[in-house]
């Protein structure tokens, strides 16, 4: 158990750090990928509502934490996303290898909407509709062709963080 | 797929969370930058500023190399402007090292420093904003070199200050940057040749915009000498705006029609490049421990 809490903390913190170093440089028509997003949505994809929840919390509570945004309010979209996707899973019956790349990508613009909506009912807001909208598909796109490349990674480190069954005969 | 029913136990974990969610953003709403969630927040920062650094050390040339790619239809466009530009700096550049090239921009910053803000603290760029809602960037100096809340930010040489931005948070060992594109910036500004004054907002990824310029001003951004747009003093009620007078800000880009019989507006190219910038100087100026307005 601890070891698997250290794991998904390690990744969150990678994230983390990608994010606000090597990603935050990586602005292609205004926009970067959200590498939280796509981490809470593809641990929900693979371990179930429970993890993708509570990932989606703490990975959330860490990004606000950096920001200067109103805190919390990452944390409860990442929340939200997480138990969504996490709950949604049981009706995925493709075993297709693009299933967690459409996911993830509709899963970050509903994320990113989610979080902007939000944004505009506290008054925090100040973008105008095109760039809202703009940012929540290019968001998607980008973290939907990550996905291939991360999602295998993440899907290792998971596995690997199982506990172990013992057989006794 | 594996399906699984889901206890109870799952409904209860995100109703705990999502309410706790909801409790930090109703504590972080009424406490302001004063309370024990900002206070998290800044260790937050301060543990993660060492890793960003090695971080950021590490991963620079690879997002450096992306970043140009991704860049690359603007960089077409400008490549007209730049090639007579290139021309003369090619022969300075010629024989010049990487290692050169950034200790030329360090003693510019060391003479802009010396000469003009004695009192201002130098520093590197650690990291960039996490939010595609927020611009701003981590620098690797805190409380700990004597930097504030509110100081403005500029890079350049002695002859050429350039505004960057103002700290808008600050642990012991590292501070955040709001840079003049931040939608929540603001500033002062002057026209060079007019000395018309406006209001200078950053608008994101567009060029922050200037307004309030009285109309009958002439702008002509035809001709051989660029506008420029600068950092201006002014004094209200007996306290002085936040930036010292004369930092370049940009240069004016476009002149916006306006419905307005009185007021005219203008967009500005800011003179800072904000994808590559690394070396920065924190101003440690009276104004800024005041607390005072743009």
């Amino acid at each position: 158990m601890i070891r698997r809490i250290l794991s998904l903390a390690a990744v969150v913190i990678t994230a983390l750090l990608l994010q606000s170093t090597v990603f935050g440089q990586l602005r292609l028509l205004g926009v970067r990928p959200e590498l939280l997003y796509l981490v809470t949505i593809s641990i929900a994809l693979l371990e179930g509502p429970n993890e993708g929840a509570t990932v989606g919390f703490v990975s959330g509570l860490a990004q606000d934490f950096l920001m200067n945004e109103p805190k919390g309010l990452t944390a409860l979209t990442l929340t939200l996303l997480g138990y969504g996707v996490g709950m949604f899973r049981q009706f995925i019956v493709s075993p297709s290898p693009l299933v967690p790349t459409i996911v993830v990508g509709i899963g970050t613009a509903a994320g990113i909407a989610f979080y902007e909506i939000v944004s505009v009912l506290l008054g925090n807001f100040h973008e105008d509709t095109a760039y809202g909208v703009k940012v929540a598909l290019l968001t998607a796109a980008y973290n939907a062709v990550l996905t291939p490349i991360l999602y295998p990674l993440l899907r290792r480190i998971t596995e690997g963080s199982r506990p172990r069954r013992v057989v006794r005969f | 797929m594996v399906t699984h029913p889901r206890p109870r136990g799952t409904r209860l974990l995100v109703v705990a969370l999502v309410s706790l969610s909801l409790v930090i953003i109703t504590l972080d709403y009424r406490e302001g930058s004063t309370g024990p969630l900002a206070e998290a927040g800044r260790w937050t920062q301060a543990t993660m500023a060492p890793l960003q650094q090695a971080v950021w050390t590490v991963t620079r040339p690879i997002g450096d190399f992306f970043s140009g790619l991704a860049h690359l239809p603007s960089l077409e466009r400008e490549n007209a402007d730049l090639k007579t530009q290139v021309a003369n700096l090619q022969a300075d550049l010629a024989g010049r090292s990487n290692v050169e090239t950034q200790l030329q921009t360090v003693t510019d910053l060391l003479g802009l420093k010396q000469q003009l803000f004695p009192d201002g603290v130098a520093a590197v760029v650690i990291g960039n904003g996490v939010s595609n809602f927020e611009w701003s960037v981590t620098i690797n100096k805190g409380s700990d070199d004597g930097i504030e809340v509110d100081q403005p930010v500029v890079a350049g040489a002695a002859t050429t200050p350039r505004l960057v931005g103002r700290v808008t948070q600050v642990t012991s060992n590292s501070a955040t940057v709001q840079l003049l594109i931040d939608q929540n910036f603001a500033v002062a500004g002057r026209l060079s040749p007019t000395r018309a004054t406006g209001l200078v907002q950053g608008r994101g990824e567009q060029d922050p915009e200037m307004d309030g310029i009285p109309q009958d001003t002439n702008i002509d951004i035809t001709g051989d000498q660029p506008v420029q747009v600068f950092t201006m003093s002014y004094e209200i009620n007996g306290q002085h705006g936040r930036y010292p007078p004369g930092i370049l800000i940009g240069e004016v880009s476009s002149v916006i029609q306006s419905t307005n019989a009185l007021e005219t507006a203008v967009t500005i190219r800011p003179a800072v490049d904000f994808a590559s910038l690394e070396y920065v100087l924190v101003l440690k100026t009276a104004a800024s421990q005041e607390g005072n307005g743009g």
